[in-house]
């Protein structure tokens, strides 16, 4: 459990922290992930670059019509922040299911997107949120949808020498209806399936849903087949039994193809269900 | 753990069968493959680097091809490195599928050691993201 020998840098600066990334150092955030990895020796990188102390990097931010939330902002405080909770509830609420409470209080938005851990919390959210992914390399800045951001199992649009900076979610309309919903492995606290949703309804139908799954398969994903059949005017379960369609689902000792499958049925009709619920 | 599935190449298959068996050709589609050596009739020492997410190790070990018929062949992916071993084995069948090829595998994969005792839940994953690059270079 002792990993092997590496330097350690801590920029103040996002500037020197991107030129030390950009000549092969690895970003270090909260650690959550590759901490545990580097203790195990199955990661040994020659040298570290930790982001935590970068002020201009943690941040909440409202400005039109959208949060800003800096990349290294911890699960905690996205959990607890008043502006999250009141403007973009689904996220706040997504935070508060991630791992445990020591996770929650040093792993980081930015550190979980860009690891992209297929039973990751946050992307699910991201991809039924349509958020925006910023990233900045010593040379580069773009911002990419979550869609376009998480491209497979733990591969990313992040190009060598890359980080996320900022991750950008729309002020919810007060009148949406948010929920997420997950099934966790008890000893990891990974989702088996986590599925997020957000409806909007109007003289008692569904004019917009968005249905983002994590834990199924290679990536999050929105359930596009379940998002229509619910503008539709197709029944919640009928919605939710589509979820899974066309999706190479995963299997592990805990959970087979088959069951996770039917597992992202169960939780997108409760997701669904409470998020009908709690819209005005 | 099983794995199986089909991938669709824009080849003949008399060209998909023969790419397959080619080590030049697998050298450069197998995922972090560095080098293929052969040392005996459908034999080669392989070493491979695999990096992912914050993981990276490297693994030597053997790709063997048995079983040849007309339809496919079996192939045989077997490592060894610092971080555990892995052995997958599939048994690849060719069919004309339009103008390509259907490429139907059925086979297990096998992780032991540090790797599989920590990443248990991604084996499955990993391993189809292997196979899919594979199939997208192959194509390319």
């Amino acid at each position: 459990m002792i990993p092997q020998q590496f330097e350690y840098s801590a920029p103040k600066s996002l500037a020197e922290a991107l030129a030390l990334i950009a000549d092969g150092g690895k970003p270090l955030s909260g650690g959550m992930s590759l901490i545990p990895m580097m203790k195990l020796r199955l990661a040994a990188p020659d040298r570290v670059v930790d982001l935590a102390r970068i002020a201009e990097l943690s941040y909440i931010r409202e400005q039109a019509g959208s949060i800003h939330i800096g990349a290294t902002t911890t699960h905690h405080e996205v959990e607890s922040s008043a502006v999250i909770r009141a403007k973009c509830p689904l996220l706040a609420e997504t935070a508060s299911f991630i791992g445990d409470v020591q996770v929650r209080n040093l792993g980081t938005i930015g550190g979980s997107v860009a690891h992209a851990d297929p039973s990751a919390d946050y992307p699910a959210a991201l991809q039924a949120l349509e958020a925006k992914i910023v990233i900045k390399g010593a040379a580069s800045e773009r911002t990419v949808s979550a869609d376009d951001f998480f491209v497979d199992t733990f591969t990313t649009a992040l190009e060598p020498g890359e980080i996320v900076t900022e991750v950008i979610v729309p002020v919810e309309a007060a009148s949406t209806g948010t929920s997420y919903q997950k099934l966790l492995q008890p000893a990891s606290g990974f989702a088996i399936v986590g599925v997020a949703a957000r409806i909007q309804k109007s003289g008692g139908k569904i004019t917009l849903a968005r249905v983002g799954v994590t834990g199924l398969s290679n990536r999050a994903f929105r359930a596009a087949a379940t998002e229509q059949a619910l503008t539709s005017g197709t029944a919640v379960q009928a919605a939710a039994d589509v979820v899974a369609q066309a999706i190479d689902a995963n299997s592990d000792l805990y959970a087979s193809a088959e069951f996770r499958a039917h597992l992202a049925a169960v939780y997108a009709a409760r997701a669904i269900d409470a998020a009908i619920r709690r819209t005005s | 753990m099983k794995i199986s599935g089909t991938n669709t190449l824009a080849l003949a298959p008399e060209e998909a069968y023969r790419r397959m068996q080619d080590p030049v050709v697998l050298a450069a589609c197998m995922p972090g493959c560095e080098s293929l050596e052969t040392i005996g009739e459908d034999e080669y020492r392989m070493k491979m680097k695999l990096a992912m997410a914050s993981l990276s190790g490297a693994f030597e070990g053997k790709v063997r091809i048995t079983d040849r018929t007309p339809a496919g062949f079996r192939l045989i992916v077997e490592g060894t490195g610092k971080l555990g071993f892995m052995k997958g084995e599939g048994l690849l069948t060719f069919s004309q599928s339009g103008d390509g090829t259907e490429v139907a595998y059925e086979g297990d994969v096998q992780v032991g050691g540090t790797i599989a005792a920590v990443g248990q839940r991604l084996i499955d994953a990993t391993a189809k993201m292997m196979i899919k690059r594979f199939f997208e270079k192959l194509a390319a």
